[in-house]
């Protein structure tokens, strides 16, 4: 029990640092949806599972389904004027 | 180990500026900052937490067992809410910087002036212009 904290404080780390060096928008979605996934990890072993269920809902499912609306907005809609 | 939550939290934090100050795309830098967000998450937790201690939930155990502090766990859940608001204003921002300035790189932002909103007129009046011709 006491290996499986510093493990996943570690894990929560990369997921981090993914989410930042992956430039493309369309692959960090993927990163962004598995680092709020390793957080409601992260929550429930520190004893917080409300805290954990509702990262789970938001962090994992939420935002990045925002992220794809915006890319779907983004990528189907052309801009009003090219400057 | 007892430094470590406040290791990570500072991590992340540090990652998410870097990600912020060199990002070349709007959505990019809008899970940037989610990632700045989630450090306040890890350091509260990890402040609020107590080797041995059950979570605050007494429907099966004593009054008096020792527990972690309910309050920060009530602090990231208002935390995990505010961001989730967060980051769905900052992208309708970007798509409405898109359709503006045609680009989501914010080195091409271009301020947000009132002649955006006359170009556009323009373009309304020559689209019906264009509905007269037809018709």
């Amino acid at each position: 029990m006491t290996v499986i904290l510093p493990l996943l404080f570690l894990l929560t780390a990369i997921s981090g640092t993914a989410v930042v060096l992956v430039r493309d928008p369309v692959r960090q979605v993927f990163a962004i949806a598995v680092n709020g996934l390793v957080l409601a990890i992260l929550f429930d072993a520190l004893q917080a599972p409300d805290v954990a269920l509702s990262e789970l809902t938001v962090g994992a499912a939420a935002v990045p389904l925002l992220f794809l609306v915006a890319l779907m907005a983004v990528r189907t809609q052309p801009p009003e004027e090219k400057p | 180990m007892t430094m470590l939550p406040y290791a990570v939290a500072a991590w992340l934090f540090g990652i998410g500026l870097y990600g912020i100050a060199t990002s070349r795309n709007f959505i990019h830098l809008v899970g940037c900052l989610g990632i700045c967000q989630s450090a306040t998450y890890v350091l509260l937790l990890g402040l609020g937490y107590r080797w041995g201690s059950i979570a605050p939930i007494f429907y099966d155990h004593p009054p008096g067992t020792p527990a972690v502090d309910p309050v920060m766990q009530a602090l990231v859940l208002t935390d995990i809410v505010v961001g989730a608001t967060l980051t769905a204003l900052l992208l309708v921002l970007t798509i409405q910087a898109y359709k503006r300035g045609g680009s989501l790189d914010p080195e091409k932002l271009r301020p947000m002036r009132a002649g955006g909103g006359s170009r556009r007129n323009q373009a309304s009046s020559r689209a019906d212009d264009g509905a007269g011709k037809t018709s």
